[in-house]
């Protein structure tokens, strides 16, 4: 090993003047040094992530308003979270967005990767076109988006009349709303997915293909069954950082559907982190039932975790040398 | 590779249909930004303004503190960069060079607190941040993420591949960890160092939630939450919104157009496996 040779080499120089062992002296001299290196991180993760977490979990247990101190109630707030009208849409927004989106952003940036690995003219252009969602100001985009689709004079209703359809009161019910908060949310999320897919891509190896070719095999056959086999590494990734994103949704549904007041709208949109958000910030500072509803999405989002890592092991190839 | 991805008579429309869709946003918010409130409430519309005014551009100034936001976002973004890369490549260099006894347990935590979203965390945060007396500064805005797992995680890849050669050589002449960590691994993995950079200032350009519930006072703002606000109280003046949106998103469009490949590089690394 190189590394104790080294050390070896030090003693020598410097002698062993002094009784301890030199070598476990100067490994713990060493790592006295990586430690002091990582006391940033922790200070950072012990205050904002473990102490928070703490924090958090001792404040589900109590009814915190906006002045005075918390007060212990127990489970109360995990009971009313089970019969929380309010708290189910939350969830079942959640989860239904998930479940479009999720899908959404897979085919839409495998479509884009699949198109990035052609050599045609204007590649270079298509490429920043591709990835411009991924650098503009989420903020803006939702906002044009709210702008298009926007009831009396929006673009799309426009077009809508145009073709003489009815047009469509985009916010005003629930499954329009669903529609138009998943095409922004795949329009904001499908690039970074894209050139993963991509370098996933590149990474199949030419002859699987010349020797599919050779047997006769479509261009069709060869993206089922080279093509997608071989990326499900990538893909696993992207599905997985897609849901936790979807699970976290908020800019697009608190921009469309501001917190006015109990109003229905807003109901068509709420989700979990919206509906946390609502309680702690907007409302009159219900921190304590927040802070359970947050910890029920901190729950979800880890099963959601584990169950996609438990079908990776079932599901994905990761070749017979990986 | 080339057999595979012959380009074929469809290629051109399938690239153009998407790359218009991807556009059009984009192309209606400019068209709406250079219109008069009245030209937005025609129906139907006209796609193209006629006349075209500066009229938003300027009401956007005059409602919004657009230079304070424009410079909050810079100074925060800054901020937040030096921090993280301060903070992380420590980190990283204790694990990755160093391997500090008990740095695998240390690279599970790691890994685990990648998966927890820091959304879950804003109500506590939100209390240590007033007990800190903190509220409506902008360091609030960025303290909380300073201390990013993923960047360490990110960095420690990159160390990793830093030449052991390079390292013990300086160790021999006597050079201490801060230094060789700062004239050694960091120009050598500066390719993740940039990486980390781009995708913390991306982050921040990105944040919505924290800073709508740390600051309340407009000049204490971002881009994107000082937006919101026009949002809420505009909701009629399109040209205005989309003017100031036009505004606010230019700056990181240009800066991404300048250094387009370390951009798309950086994309592709976040794709850690």
């Amino acid at each position: 090993m190189t590394n104790t040779f080294t050390l070896r080499l030090r003693s020598a120089e410097q002698g062993t003047s002094r009784g301890t062992p030199w070598l476990v002296s100067l490994r713990w001299r060493q790592a006295s040094v990586g430690y002091f290196f990582l006391v940033p991180l922790f200070a950072g993760l012990i205050v904002f992530r473990f102490y928070a977490f703490g924090y958090n979990v001792w404040l589900s247990f109590t009814k915190a308003g906006a002045f005075g101190p918390p007060r212990f109630i127990g489970l109360d707030n995990y009971r009313r979270l089970l019969s929380d009208s309010q708290a189910v849409i939350a969830l079942y927004n959640t989860v239904k967005f998930a479940a479009i989106a999720v899908p959404g952003v897979v085919v839409v940036s495998l479509l884009c990767a699949l198109l990035m690995q052609y050599r045609f003219r204007g590649e270079t252009a298509f490429r920043a076109i591709v990835f411009l969602p991924a650098v503009c100001l989420p903020t803006a985009i939702i906002l044009v988006f709210g702008w298009l689709f926007q009831t009396q004079y929006g673009l799309v209703n426009a077009a809508i009349h145009a073709i003489g359809a009815t047009p469509i009161s985009w916010f005003g019910n629930e499954t329009s709303v669903t529609v138009v908060v998943s095409i922004i949310f795949v329009y904001l999320s499908f690039s970074v997915p894209a050139i993963i897919l991509y370098a996933g891509m590149q990474d199949i190896p030419t002859d699987v293909y010349e020797a599919a070719m050779l047997d006769g095999a479509g261009a069709m056959r060869r993206f089922f069954s080279i093509t997608l086999p071989l990326l499900t590494p990538s893909l696993f990734f992207v599905i997985l950082t897609t849901t936790i994103g979807t699970f976290k949704l908020f800019d697009a549904v608190y921009l469309l559907l501001p917190p006015v007041e109990h109003s229905v709208s807003t109901n068509y949109g709420m989700t979990l982190v919206y509906y946390y958000y609502y309680l702690a910030f907007f409302d009159t500072g219900q921190r304590g039932y927040a802070a359970a509803v947050s910890l029920f999405l901190l729950v979800l989002i880890l099963a959601a975790s584990i169950f996609l890592l438990r079908l990776q092991h079932r599901f994905v190839h990761y070749g017979e040398d990986g | 590779m080339l057999t595979q991805y012959r380009v074929r008579w469809w290629t051109y429309p399938v690239v153009f249909g998407l790359g218009f869709v991807i556009l059009a946003p984009f192309a209606w918010m400019v068209a709406t930004a250079l219109m008069s409130t009245s030209q937005t409430l025609q129906v139907p519309p006209n796609l193209i303004p006629s006349p075209v005014t500066l009229d938003g551009v300027r009401e956007v100034f005059d409602r919004l503190p657009f230079a304070i936001l424009l410079f909050n976002t810079v100074i925060v973004s800054i901020g937040r960069v030096v921090g993280t890369l301060i903070v992380c490549s420590m980190a990283a260099y204790a694990l990755a060079i160093i391997k500090v006894p008990g740095a695998r347990a240390i690279l599970i935590v790691v890994l685990v607190l990648i998966m927890v979203p820091s959304d879950i965390f804003i109500i506590p945060s939100y209390s240590i941040i007033t007990w800190l007396r903190l509220t409506d500064t902008l360091v609030a805005l960025a303290l909380p993420s300073l201390f990013d797992v993923f960047g360490v995680f990110l960095l420690y890849q990159f160390f990793r591949g830093v030449p052991r050669e390079l390292i013990e050589a300086a160790r021999m002449d006597g050079a201490s960890h801060l230094r060789i960590l700062v004239t050694i691994v960091v120009p050598v993995a500066r390719s993740g160092i940039i990486s980390l950079a781009i995708l913390t200032t991306l982050a921040e350009w990105k944040e919505l939630l924290w800073p709508i519930v740390v600051n309340r006072s407009i000049e204490k703002m971002t881009l994107g939450p000082g937006l919101a606000l026009l949002r809420g109280e505009y909701t009629t003046d399109w040209n205005v919104l989309m003017a100031a949106g036009v505004l606010a998103a230019l700056p990181m469009i240009v800066i991404f157009l300048i250094l387009q490949k370390r951009f798309i590089a950086s994309f592709a690394r976040s794709g850690l496996k």
